[in-house]
């Protein structure tokens, strides 16, 4: 007679309950402890009468000067307090660039069109297979010099990308915020692979006649993470000048990067890399406060450069014939994972629960002096998170992450709905990720928000954002269009 | 119940000192310290003599009779000597497709040889380095400039990396800034800055005028610098930081483009630099000293100032014509003892020096950098100050300013407190001797000295 299976203790509901429990009592351990003190404090005043409280505090023996001392002490020391806690640093609102139609390359033309330019059978099929299985849809979107066959990617034609798709967003941003831009007091621009001189951030001020004191900074060559490095700056910056807000603009210039060889390592980025920007307000002033989207927590930037093979996964380099291209390693979801790791010890202790990090850590020890063979426990992140803009870099990366933090479906839906639907569009990702979220209506006071991004280096960056307000569907923005249509089941492979 | 009244005094003792401990030690913080600095010097068989100049330009096919005069003319003319050094793909010949290889060579051969130095002087390793900020601005490959530096020293998981890059010439006071403003949020960190030009992959092979004069005036050069803010590392520090002032005018149009990085009308990429960039300079320059000077400027120097524009007001409200053209002058150097001008040209050294007030002392570092090494771009006010200090000009409480100009169009300056008697000869320990020499003159004027005749 076949023996009952034993049950799944995981799904066992009476378990989930204690674990529930567990988790409360220990993450309000210092709440719960005030309760016996109060109770004896109370007891203890009951117990002495209201004559001997009265001869307790004359006893004192406290004359004017005294009271006025102390006083003084307290009010200085509650200035000090206050007046050195780091400024919080609001996101006031930011806007993605929503490409126009007319850039739209739909598999069907982005094959036909490497089949003109290209001459080798080999990476023609090549390129197809990746398009297959790439996670992209039909709608996203390259820049008009890359329409051309042979793409002409010359420096004016670069500008031009540049110009419409930074100022696209910043209209949109000073539209739904009122920004003028003489307010603007710091400005941060990434862009990776694409810097001019005069820079990107000087052809902003230039566009919108910013203040001649305004305080630009124009990062290069910083990846797919680079939006998360300009929002630390700037908030580094927001942390020393007071009363002042930074816009920060997050985008990749697809126009002079178009690969023309045949190295395979070398055309993933032709296929998987789109247009797209997104312009982000942030201020550290009282009254945006009020109006403001979400407050910043965390940055945590982890650098795996110092290990060869991190430093040489995604690497820029000349192939045999002299094109210039980005060659990514074989190693990059391996490579990514480790970053992730490091990252997440870093961040873990911040953003976790207490009974998370001490079921970590007993673990941890556990492992060590009991039995190494006791699973490593991973923390669950969704205790600390309501959701998550994982970096859309691909399929690999997403799936790769889901595995490793135990994400469900709906926790990666934004990273991958915007893979298929805008492509890989580097650092600004995490803003039209972001954005599909509040386009869905997820978006709820309170709810928590775990950017990641990963980038040439290798780095690994986070933001943790809390929501200050409850976000109301928006009735514009890139997604305003086409969110009924998501989410949408994407096959493994689409069969061209 | 005495006891509870010593108690409660101690407490109040103890928490009011400990707040004014706190307030006093976030004031510590906000110094911000230079440690040391080490110009790069290449290798002399780098060095770009005027008729190796003239090879180049010659190899250029596309340019007239004409053009060629003109380009010899600049370079004969520029102040520049023969010491200054080039890229080694335009040395050897690629100067029209140099590869990537050569690019990432001329900068790693300088980023590399100058921190040697740097953490070599200092003795502080490599994995002490909190924040590392790379300026370089018409090269940016991927992985950057910055992650280059992480791997090859192993800096730690947690460094700051910032790769700043399009900021043009006066980039150096931007990653000052970028620091000086971390360190106010940190406690005890240490910065490291490099900052240098890549004029391998940015040679104009063309033929408009415009875009032929960077090719003449840029030299390869670089520095790399130590910041912190580091209380217990006064002692070692060269310099502290006073203020530091960013003037950017872009939002004029005209400034926007007068130095502009494009295609020419056949496609070819070069540095254009307009007619009016002298009337863009003196604009910006004059909106960054309003905002410097009294920052800088003594109060009487700053009362003396005020006086004698009302002075001049009224004069000229009586006499127009008299006094119409003159315009009041402030004594910069009531307030600064030395003045690093970016050696963007002779042309742009004599304005501001004129403009400042200077005399030919004030000015002869910069003129002299530019005569060693050309105009190295953004570490360029390195190399002036390392005149300064080789020359053993620089006494302890001194005050430097360091002026530069930039793509954009910006004007930045920074000022600089002497801490110490300085006397390192740093790269220009070998020549310092022959300087100030007899005569500017290119010694090549006999034999070019055509090109200025008609």
């Amino acid at each position: 007679m076949p023996r009952a299976p034993l049950p799944e203790f995981s799904s066992s509901v009476k378990l989930k309950y204690v674990k529930l429990g567990y988790q409360y009592l220990v993450n309000n351990f210092v709440t719960l402890l005030l309760i016996p003190v109060m109770a004896a404090v109370y007891l203890e005043l009951v117990r002495m009468g209201p004559e001997e409280i009265m001869g307790l505090w004359r006893s004192l023996r406290l004359d004017l000067i005294q009271i006025l001392c102390s006083f003084f002490v307290i009010i200085f020391a509650a200035t000090v307090y206050l007046t050195s806690r780091p400024q919080p640093v609001y996101l006031v609102d930011y806007a993605c660039f929503k490409p126009p139609t007319t850039c739209r390359v739909p598999f069907s033309t982005f094959m036909e069109h490497t089949r003109l330019i290209s001459s080798d059978e080999k990476s023609v099929r090549f390129q197809m297979r990746i398009l297959e299985r790439s996670g992209l849809g039909e709608e996203t979107c390259l820049p008009p010099a890359n329409h051309y066959i042979p793409p002409r990617p010359t420096m004016e034609a670069s500008r031009a990308e540049a110009q419409l798709v930074i100022f696209s967003a910043i209209d949109d941003l000073v539209r739904k915020t009122g920004l003028r831009p003489k307010d603007i007091d710091i400005l941060v621009v990434n862009c990776s692979l694409f810097s001019p001189t005069p820079s990107l951030s000087a052809m902003i001020i230039n566009k919108y006649k910013l203040r001649s004191n305004v305080r630009s900074f124009n990062l290069s060559g910083m990846g797919c993470s680079a939006g998360l490095i300009s929002v630390d700056l700037a908030r580094d910056l927001l942390q020393v000048h007071r009363s002042s807000n930074a816009l920060v603009i997050s985008t990749e210039i697809i126009t002079p990067n178009f690969y023309a060889g045949n190295q395979r390592s070398m055309l993933l980025p032709n296929c998987l890399f789109r247009m797209g920007a997104a312009a982000i307000l942030l201020s550290n002033r009282r009254r945006d406060a009020r109006r403001a989207k979400y407050r910043l927590v965390h940055v945590v930037r982890t650098h795996k450069g110092a290990d060869d093979r991190a430093y040489r996964c995604v690497y820029q380099e000349e192939d045999a014939e002299g094109h210039s291209g980005i060659s990514l390693s074989k190693d990059l979801m391996a490579i990514a994972g480790e970053a992730l790791k490091s990252n997440i010890t870093t961040i873990g202790p911040l953003v976790l629960p207490m009974s998370e990090q001490l079921l970590f850590f007993l673990t941890l020890v556990g492992r060590k002096l009991i039995n190494p063979k006791w699973k490593p426990y991973i923390p669950d992140f969704k205790l600390a998170f309501e959701h998550f803009c994982i970096h859309a870099g691909g399929r690999a990366v997403i799936d790769e992450l889901q595995k490793n933090l135990e994400l469900s479906a709906e926790h990666v839906e934004a990273s991958r709905m915007t893979l298929h639907r805008f492509g890989n569009t580097s650092s600004s990702s995490l803003w039209y990720e972001l954005n599909y979220i509040e386009s869905k209506g997820r978006m709820r006071r309170g709810d928590r928000v775990w950017q990641i991004g990963f980038g040439s280096g290798f780095k690994c960056n986070s933001a943790v954002w809390k929501c200050l307000r409850t976000v109301k569907t928006p009735v514009d923005g890139p997604w305003s269009d086409c969110i009924d249509r998501y989410p949408v089941d994407i096959p493994e492979v689409v069969k061209l | 119940m005495e006891l509870l009244w010593m108690i409660a005094t101690v407490l109040f003792l103890y928490s009011s000192l400990s707040f004014l401990w706190k307030a006093f030690d976030c004031r510590r913080n906000q110094n911000c310290y230079l440690l040391d600095y080490v110009c790069y010097k290449p290798s002399d068989d780098r060095k770009l003599s005027t008729e190796l100049c003239s090879d180049v330009i010659k190899r250029n096919k596309r340019l007239s009779m004409p053009d060629y005069k003109f380009l010899l003319k600049v370079v004969v003319n520029s102040g520049i000597s023969e010491e200054t050094y080039g890229p080694r793909s335009i040395i050897e010949g690629r100067e029209e497709s140099p590869t990537l290889d050569d690019c990432d060579d001329e900068v790693d051969d300088c980023m590399y040889s100058t921190l040697d130095k740097l953490f070599h002087r200092t003795g502080i390793s490599p994995g002490d380095v909190d924040v590392l900020v790379v300026n370089i601005s018409m090269f940016a490959p991927a992985p950057s400039l910055t992650s280059t530096i992480v791997n090859r020293y192993k800096m730690r998981e947690d460094v700051k990396t910032f790769n700043l890059s399009g900021m043009g010439c006066s980039a150096s006071p931007i990653a000052i800034d970028l620091v000086n403003n971390v360190f106010e949020t940190r406690k005890r960190t240490l910065a490291v800055v490099i900052t240098s030009e890549s004029i391998a992959p940015n040679w104009y092979c063309g033929t408009d005028k415009s875009m032929m004069l960077g090719n003449c005036l840029f030299r390869s050069g670089g520095c790399s610098f130590m910041l912190t803010n580091d209380p217990s590392l006064k002692h070692r520090a060269k310099m502290r930081l006073k203020c530091l002032v960013r003037a950017h005018s872009g939002a004029n149009d005209d400034a926007y483009s007068c130095a502009m990085q494009k295609e020419d009308t056949d496609g070819r990429v070069g540095f254009h630099l307009s007619k009016s960039l002298p009337k863009v300079a003196v604009r910006a320059f004059t909106e960054n000293l309003q905002t410097l000077a009294p920052k800088v400027l003594p109060v009487g120097e700053l009362a003396l100032y005020v006086i004698r524009g009302l002075r001049h007001r009224l004069r000229r409200s009586k006499e127009t014509k008299a006094y119409a053209g003159k315009a009041v002058r402030v004594n910069f150097k009531s307030g600064v003892e030395h003045f690093c001008l970016h050696t963007g040209g002779a042309a742009v050294i004599d304005a501001v020096g004129s403009a400042l007030g200077l005399n030919k002392y004030d000015v002869e570092p910069a003129r002299m950098t530019l005569h060693r090494w050309g105009n190295t771009s953004a570490s360029s006010l390195w190399y002036v100050l390392g005149y300064m200090e080789a020359k053993k000009r620089l006494r302890r409480k001194d005050r430097v300013l360091m002026l530069s100009f930039g793509a954009g169009f910006k004007c930045n300056s920074c000022l600089w407190e002497v801490l110490r008697d300085l006397e390192d000869g740093g790269a220009w320990e070998d020549c310092i001797q022959a300087y100030p020499p007899q005569s500017l003159v290119n010694p090549f004027m006999n034999k070019f000295g055509w090109v200025s005749e008609a």
